[in-house]
């Protein structure tokens, strides 16, 4: 035993714990109140930000009252509000006598209704109960004692007493009677002062109304009311509820400025002293676009549907915001903030207005269907013709398959009928061989629906990349492997992104393209005149959609190739078939059998080798061909001659000599041709190319619909897992991909769908640094070299493409006339319509920003801001159809011949014309289907009079707008009158001639040539005697006459001003041609 | 090393209990240990000196011998246990109060999360099925786990050791206890928490638990070893490997049983000692299918086709 001192007393039994007890109960105590600290503050931080915002806002408020005292005054000198006020104190000295009267006889009636009140509902109260009792009770006997009694306490009587002193007795039905006489009295008197008192309440509330109608911001009275609600705030948590959407967002418990009516800047909510906006001020501002919470009401939206976040937490910004692990919808971050719109905008694919309100997504969405993301990944919503086209190819084989099997059956059955021992049994399989052939026929229609079908789909489908079966007529062969190399390092600005190929893949591929072309013989071009060539590229309006010239000198529209050096590349004979008509294909090729149909296929069945859009039958099956180059191209209608002069133009656009490429004799090697093959599958070259062999290669990318709400899991960082967990070093170290990152290198873990989108598309091998994976295991996006912010926009757009629990009818899906907007857009996007014209005020279109076009602005093409208010839908088909107006002079414009720039024809399908067509009636709110004003024949008279404002020398309409006649149209700034009758509707020419600049502000047409007089509008300039007594509008009278226009008329009319002879030659023969073929499709669109 | 994963894995709020289970246990074991080392001297002391025996106090030190032989429960026993129930109460407010559950994002039927972790008190068993079949492991190892316990006061036939603690009384019954606890129980815990990773990988502390981790593993059965290829004769294999783990562990059992605890061995009936060599030999079988498994990569030692051991 240890050697220790033993005390005296036993310490089991002696030992103290006092101490022990009180330390523990202390700590016990404070933790009980830190418990009760947490659940009240520590729980609940919103409660400090309710305080905080109750002190701001209160102080913010009365600044602002003071401020708005000011002006209150201002608006109380006026004369008006003085008069208001007069009107008012006379009102009130008027009725006031007749008031008091009133109001006296109603205090002493209110006096006795209380006395007999209190006395009323008491017993009142007694009876009802005991009714109740009489009316539960089962036995009879007790419902009749119960009666008894209450027929007792009816009868006995009860003393009012009156406020006068006097005290009346009554039993219960006197007091009842008593009770609803009072009370009648009141509600009369009541009455009768409102009657009394309305002028005065009326001219009060007239002052008032002016008051809040010539304030600026709000009244003192509002803003008295906002301070009140302010003061009266009692924490607690405020909430959105949406059962119907299962969105509870307490956002507003912290953000109580938000839907403040007042502007809440960060500034304006910083206590006093701050030198910068600290959390309370920044959570305390109102919403910045006002005009979005408008549209989306957030008692019906809420707020995370857009922003995302934990909309029910409350216990901490974190939590609140879904910045943390387990939250799998964090808060969009500023940069991304538009990614919102698309969880139910994903049906805008084009969102055009040019106030920036969602430029951001729109830009997203532009980029991943222009760049030809569509080629790889497929995306609900684009690039959807491919997937139609397959499935109705399916449908072709079976019903071919069911043909054929119909046709054996039936042959079985003849030849069983043949053998058939009684004439019964014969006739029956005959019969039944007839039913089969019939059925027969019947798919015979439904074949050809099909084919119609596809004859649209096969118009509207375009790839993102040339053709590459041209590739041998087209193009220099020694350029293809430089191209290959480095697309970026020929011309920066390509679509075309860099695939990182090793020089074995360069060889094979540049073989195999080589090898699998086309060689059939283009004509030989005879040279033209480059500097006329130039000249009508400049003008023809071919830099809308392409540009000259890089970096700094850079001119023109990005949305097609840049032409700076397309001589290096390109082969003159193809450039001349190309300027001519893009869409021009060297074969067809045929869907249902796979393959290019040439010139022996069209022999052996003994028909000519034609093929074109009416010519578009495969010789072989009598399916759909394609017969265009899917390119969005479009045909500017040149003469071969200019179209020589223009390819000899482009052909000078170089920066070395074509010759000087090293020689690539090696694509000839075909023993390269089947890993040139494979290495096209494994890129995936055919989603943006058309490549022999290669035309039903499925997409290769994963699928992006939903790509926003993938699980982080999913998305492969490799070995940059942790770094970007953790915040660890930017893995991107060439210095152009890193320049590309939006919020420049990683600083803070990056770890996220964001993180991940950015760096993806920073450098798309990012995550292959380090691996060691062999040439078909890397990672094949190729490298798309875009900017910041447009990585910003795609990442937004990526981030939006959610997975929504939101029901349907939160999905802006609509099928009226918005739903038409929706498609037109597509089709306006996808041919670059926008390039030329100006279809949404505020847009600038390529044009504009051209030179010449700023020195000669009427040289402008026209503005479509109300064409379909203009224009008759049906001429406008025609016209889109066919924009020359003319199948025999072909090289103009129909409407606009004064325009150098050319309409082109885009040879839309019978399916975008309408889609364009119900567009821009739909832009222009105009009802569907269209139903023409019929217009009343001018008198002899009227005619006379109408004709002298046409031709009267104030306003000489001919003077600017053309007449058909070579000579005067060289001068013309306008389109032909006699156009206007198919083209134009009346009321809206009307609108026009009134105020020309209203409709399109910068028109060369002369606004102010009718004033108002009275009822009627008159010519401004002078009139002849005639015009005396006529009380119709000079407009109209001028309108009918323009639209009963004829061409004798406009002759006349014009060799009667001095001109020269008007053509008689008008566009209305070729409009009898196409009118049948429009007409038609006209109906079906207008029964939609 | 890796300090961040191992902080990472320490910090989670779901393992507050286990990181504070390793201290906590270690100072339990050495205060009951010193308490009983005193114990089993003060014992000595009192077999030599009847006198003393008759008279002393029931502590070990310090001791008069005027002092209470025995003392009452109240005061004295519940003021302490009194004062520790408040020091628990506080521990827990205070644990509640600055760690909330940590509840994770809603579940995915797409996608499991990795490592899939059962609650810590589970993960030894969780633990056990890599070793075992997922019946074995998940349902015969606990019962037996819980008949096992059950039976205890049955075989255990020492009358010593009540109320106090000692080490000499009882070598038997703490050693296999300790074996038991720590371990079968804590250290399959232990290496549940800290150990296994993405993959349930075996990630040493301070080894970054890397979700692309590759290893080459081949974990074969022992007949395969022996070449053995018919199922009969795996069968047939695997019921004398087993039988004989049993028959040759029981007999070293028995003797080392019979040298080291005669009176224990004299005291137990046959049916109270074949229970208690049968619940001994399994669990002993636990850690021993365990490193055979991961020091020589021996996946089954008995194969049937109902059942695999």
């Amino acid at each position: 035993m240890p050697d220790k001192s033993v005390p005296e007393n036993d310490p089991i039994t002696s030992k103290s714990y006092a101490a022990h007890y009180v330390i523990a109960t202390v700590l016990l105590i404070a933790s009980l109140f830190w418990a009760l600290w947490d659940e009240a503050y520590g729980q609940r931080p919103w409660k400090a930000y309710q305080h905080e915002w109750r002190d701001r806002y209160t102080a913010f408020l009365r600044t602002a009252q003071s401020k708005s005292n000011t002006s209150i005054k201002d608006v109380e000198t006026s004369s008006d509000y003085q008069a208001l006020a007069q009107a008012y104190k006379q009102a009130l000295a008027d009725t006031s006598a007749q008031s008091r009267e009133i109001t006296t006889k109603l205090r002493e009636v209110n006096g006795r209704l209380l006395a007999v009140r209190s006395v009323f509902t008491d017993r009142r109260a007694y009876v009802n109960a005991l009714t109740y009792q009489i009316e539960t009770e089962s036995s009879a006997s007790a419902k009749q004692s119960k009666e008894n009694e209450l027929n007792k306490y009816e009868a006995q009587t009860a003393t009012v007493e009156f406020p006068d002193g006097t005290r009346k007795a009554y039993n219960f039905h006197e007091l009842e009677d008593a009770f609803i006489k009072v009370n009648d009295q009141k509600t009369k008197l009541s009455v009768e002062l409102g009657t009394v008192l309305k002028p005065v309440t009326e001219a009060k509330s007239k002052m008032d109304q002016y008051v809040t109608d010539h304030m600026v911001d709000l009244t003192p009275e509002q803003i008295a009311g906002l301070e009140k609600k302010t003061e009266e705030l009692d924490p607690k948590i405020l909430q959105i509820n949406v059962a119907e959407a299962n969105i509870v967002d307490r956002c507003e418990s912290c953000h109580l400025g938000i839907r403040e009516p007042v502007k809440l800047t960060p500034a304006a909510m910083s206590g006093k002293g701050a030198s910068r906006p600290d959390e309370y001020a920044r959570a305390f501002t109102s919403h910045p676009e006002p005009e979005l919470l408008k549209i989306h009401d957030p008692e019906k939206f809420g707020c995370s549907p857009c922003h995302q976040g934990n909309g029910r937490a409350t216990t901490s910004v974190a939590k609140a915001h879904g910045n943390y692990e387990h939250w799998l919808w964090p808060l969009y971050t500023r940069q991304n903030m538009q990614a919102g719109c698309q969880t139910c905008h994903a049906s805008d694919m084009v969102l055009t207005k040019p106030d920036g309100l969602w430029d951001v997504i729109d830009a997203g969405k532009r980029l991943f269907r222009d760049r030809g993301c569509v080629g790889c990944h497929r995306y609900e919503g684009y690039d959807r013709e491919p997937e139609q086209l397959q499935s109705i190819n399916q449908q072709i084989k079976l019903f071919e398959q069911q043909k054929v099997d119909n046709l054996k059956d039936a042959a079985d059955l003849m030849k069983q009928a043949d053998a058939a021992q009684t004439n019964e049994e014969a006739n029956r399989l005959n019969n039944g061989a007839v039913a089969l052939k019939v059925a027969n026929s019947k798919i015979d229609g439904r074949l050809q629906q099909l084919d119609f079908e596809t004859h649209s789909l096969m118009q509207d489908m375009k790839k993102v990349g040339p053709n590459l079966k041209d590739v041998r007529l087209k193009l220099n062969r020694n350029w293809i492997p430089v191209w290959l190399k480095k697309p970026t390092d020929f011309r920066p600005t390509t679509k075309m992104p860099n695939f990182r190929l090793n020089d074995a893949q360069i060889r094979a591929i540049s073989a195999y393209l080589w090898q699998s072309a086309f060689i059939d013989p283009l004509p030989r071009q005879k040279p033209g005149n480059a500097d006329h060539g130039k000249q009508l590229f400049e003008t023809r309006g071919c830099l809308a959609c392409h540009s000259l010239g890089e970096g700094e000198n850079m001119r023109g529209g990005t949305f097609a190739a840049n032409l700076t050096r397309v001589g290096e590349k390109a082969n003159y004979d193809y450039l001349v078939r190309w300027v001519h008509n893009a869409r021009q294909r060297t074969r067809p090729y045929c869907p249902y059998e796979k393959k290019d149909i040439g010139p022996d296929d069209y022999g052996k069945k003994g028909l000519p080798y034609v093929f074109d859009l009416e010519h578009s039958r495969c010789p072989n099956d009598g399916h759909e061909l394609q017969v265009q180059n899917m390119t969005v191209m479009p045909s500017l209608r040149l003469s071969e001659d200019d179209a020589r002069d223009v390819a000899s133009y482009l052909i000078t656009l170089k920066e070395q000599q074509p010759s000087s490429y090293p020689d690539a004799s090696f694509m000839e090697d075909t023993s390269l041709k089947a890993e040139g093959a494979r290495w096209i599958r494994h890129f995936g070259c055919g989603g943006c190319h058309e490549i022999a062999g290669m035309e039903d290669e499925g997409r290769i990318g994963t699928e992006l619909t939903q790509e926003g709400s993938k699980p982080i899991e999913r998305l492969d960082f490799a070995l940059f897992t942790e770094p970007a967990e953790r915040g660890g070093e930017e893995p991107i170290k060439d210095p152009q991909d890193r320049a590309r990152l939006p919020e420049g290198p990683a600083q803070r873990p990056w770890y996220e769908h964001k993180g991940f989108f950015e760096h993806k598309l920073a450098q798309p091998n990012v995550f292959d640094q380090g691996m060691i994976k062999s040439e078909t295991e890397k990672l094949r996006m190729p490298n798309p070299h875009l900017a910041k912010d447009q990585i910003q926009a795609l990442t937004t757009f990526l981030l939006g493409s959610q997975e929504t629990s939101l029901p349907d009818s939160y999905r802006y899906k609509p099928e009226d006339a918005r739903g038409d907007i929706q498609r037109g857009w597509w089709v306006v996007t996808k041919y670059n319509c926008m390039g030329c014209h100006q279809f949404v005020p505020g847009q600038e279109t390529i044009l504009m920003q051209q030179q010449f076009y700023k020195d000669n602005p009427e040289q402008l093409p026209p503005k479509l801001l109300t064409e379909g208010a203009r224009v008759d839908p049906e001429w406008l088909r025609r016209f889109l159809s066919n924009p020359s107006l003319s199948t025999s002079d072909t090289n103009r414009n129909g409407v606009r011949p004064y325009l150098q720039v050319r309409m082109p024809t885009f040879s839309f399908s019978d399916n975008e014309l309408r889609v364009l067509v119900r567009f821009f009636q739909a832009m222009s709110q105009q009802p569907i289907p269209y139903i023409p004003e019929r217009l009343p024949t001018l008198t002899a008279k009227e005619t006379d009079m109408a004709r002298s404002l046409f031709s009267s020398t104030a306003a000489p309409c001919l003077k600017c707008h053309a007449t058909g006649e070579v000579q005067h149209d060289q001068h013309a700034t306008a389109p032909n009158f006699l156009l206007a009758k198919e083209r134009l509707k009346p009321d809206w020419v009307e609108r026009w001639i009134l105020d020309p600049q209203a409709i399109s502000p910068g028109t060369s047409m002369p606004s102010g040539l009718f004033r108002k007089d009275k009822d009627q509008w008159v010519f401004a300039g002078p009139t002849p005697p005639s015009f005396l007594g006529y009380e119709g509008d000079h407009t109209k009278l001028l309108v009918n006459y323009i639209f009963q226009l004829t061409p004798q008329e406009q002759q006349r009319v014009a060799s009667a001003m001095g001109r020269s002879r008007a053509s008689n030659k008008s566009p209305s023969g070729t409009r009898k041609l196409r009118a049948t073929q429009a007409g038609v499709s006209s109906v079906g669109s207008g029964s939609r | 090393m890796d300090w961040h994963q191992l902080w990472s894995i320490a910090s989670a709020p779901d393992n507050v209990p286990i990181v504070a289970l390793i201290p906590l246990l270690i100072f339990y074991i050495y205060l009951a240990w010193k308490q009983a080392s005193a114990n089993d001297a003060l014992l000595a002391e009192l077999e030599t000196s009847p006198a003393l025996a008759k008279t002393h106090h029931r502590k070990t030190w310090p001791f008069r011998p005027g002092w209470q032989k025995e003392v009452h429960v109240w005061p004295f026993l519940l003021r302490i246990e009194f004062l520790a129930a408040i020091i628990v109460t506080i521990v827990l407010m205070v644990w509640s109060i600055t760690l909330n559950a940590p509840l994770e994002e809603p579940s995915n039927p797409n996608l499991t999360m990795n490592p899939a972790k059962a609650p810590w008190y589970f993960l030894g068993l969780q633990e056990m099925l890599v070793y075992f079949d997922p019946w074995i492991a998940g349902v015969v190892m606990p019962t037996l786990i819980i008949i096992g316990l059950m039976v205890i006061p049955y075989i255990d036939t020492n009358p010593l050791g009540n109320g106090y603690y000692t080490w000499k009384q009882r070598k038997f019954a703490i050693g296999t206890f300790l074996f038991g606890f720590i371990i079968l129980w804590v250290s399959m815990i232990i290496i549940g928490t800290f150990i296994r990773g993405p993959g349930w990988q075996w990630f040493w502390p301070g080894q970054t638990w890397d979700h692309n981790r590759l290893i080459y593993v081949v974990n074969r059965d022992l007949p395969d070893l022996f070449g053995i290829t018919s199922n009969l004769a795996k069968g047939i294999f695997g019921v004398i490997v087993v039988g004989g783990f049993y028959a040759i562990g029981g007999f070293v059992a028995h003797a080392l049983f019979r040298r080291y605890n005669p009176k224990d061995y004299r005291r137990m009936s046959l049916l109270q000692y074949s229970i208690m060599m049968l619940f001994l030999l399994t669990m002993v079988a636990l850690p021993i299918k365990m490193l055979i498994r991961l020091l020589f990569h021996i996946k089954y030692v008995w194969i049937t086709p109902w059942f695999n051991v």
